[in-house]
């Protein structure tokens, strides 16, 4: 298929009306293992190391672990606006688990298809990048009509 | 993690910021084209004419614009409701006094591109009538633009001592008689 008849978007957020602060957009997750299946191994072990660490730095991520005579060990990730990633941690190690978790935690939610206009850099800027509030006079409290200025 | 990665710091590039417009005693086309700029998103770096980078505007005092010249009573606008012999044509104090948004919002209107994006930026502008601005608009306010035109004092406005202090060119003697 051609890149064409793939479904793309533009690069967004996924800020409402496009104000707001950051809010972590992974809500629930959760770890689907076999207790005593060989793939699961490292998600055992992931579990007893670095899974309480993980739900304490994201005090917003609720984290079911489940355990589930299943053949193939996966993460279940459900985000803010609805969508579900599936993703098979079978025969990986804790720290491979633990990556993809950040990963996961990180991401937006929207779905990972063809960005269109995908600009790129080698060189990013070392001034970090452009937002609306680059070179904008600051203003403190509230602004006010013109009409109240003193004259 | 919850710590704040390279993906959420993008995020602000994408953010709508909301912009003031004091149009009192401003000609429409000024605010216009400082409005249709911001409303396509065109002083962003990360302009691109189909993403949709817009910004909001607000203006307010649109009752209080001021046209040059015999505008008011010259510039006509027209219209056409399909029916035979539907052809309208209205002067700008006409259409002012019908409603005091619709100078400005047909000169953004007409300044904005014509394609599919040009209703959606219309509905980012927001257009007063007076100063009074509902609570939720304000508190998204981000910068007050400043104004395109200085605005000229009137004489009321001017305080007695600097009447006063007005250079004259000449100054009637005691016994002068005006004829």
């Amino acid at each position: 298929m051609t890149a064409r008849g793939t479904s793309s978007r533009f690069l967004r957020s996924v800020l409402q009306n496009g104000v707001g602060r950051y809010v972590c957009q992974l809500k629930r997750v959760s770890l689907i293992f076999s207790k005593n299946g060989q793939g699961s191994l490292g998600a055992r072990e992931f579990i007893e190391d670095g899974v309480v660490d993980f739900a304490r730095k994201n005090p917003g991520v609720v984290v079911y672990v489940s355990p589930q005579p299943v053949q193939v060990a996966k993460i279940v990730a459900e985000y803010l606006n609805g969508s579900v990633r599936e993703e098979t941690v079978n025969k990986k190690t804790t720290q491979e688990i633990g990556e993809i978790l950040g990963q996961l935690a990180n991401q937006s939610g929207l779905d990972i298809i063809r960005i269109r206009k995908p600009f790129h850099t080698d060189s990013p800027s070392i001034q970090g990048q452009w937002h609306p509030f680059v070179n904008r006079p600051s203003t403190l409290g509230m602004i006010r009509p013109q009409d109240r200025q003193p004259e | 993690m919850s710590s704040f990665s390279r993906s959420a710091q993008q995020w602000a590039t994408f953010a709508r910021s909301w912009y003031l417009i004091d149009a009192r005693m401003q000609p429409p086309g000024k605010i216009s084209t400082m409005c249709s700029i911001r409303l396509q998103g065109k002083h962003k770096p990360i302009y691109h004419a189909l993403s949709d980078c817009g910004d909001h505007v607000v203006i307010m005092n649109t009752r209080h614009i001021a046209f040059s010249g015999n505008k008011w009573e010259q510039k006509v606008y027209s219209s056409h409701t399909g029916y035979p012999g539907g052809f309208k044509q209205v002067t700008a104090v006409q259409l002012h006094q019908k409603d005091p948004r619709a100078i400005i919002k047909l000169a953004v209107y007409g300044m904005l591109p014509r394609n599919l994006l040009r209703r959606t930026m219309m509905q980012r502008l927001h257009l007063f009538p007076d100063d009074d601005l509902p609570e939720d608009i304000l508190k998204n306010l981000t910068e007050e633009l400043p104004q395109p035109r200085r605005i000229p004092r009137k004489l009321s406005e001017y305080t007695q001592e600097e009447r006063d202090a007005f250079p004259g060119i000449w100054v009637p003697p005691e016994d002068f008689r005006m004829k």
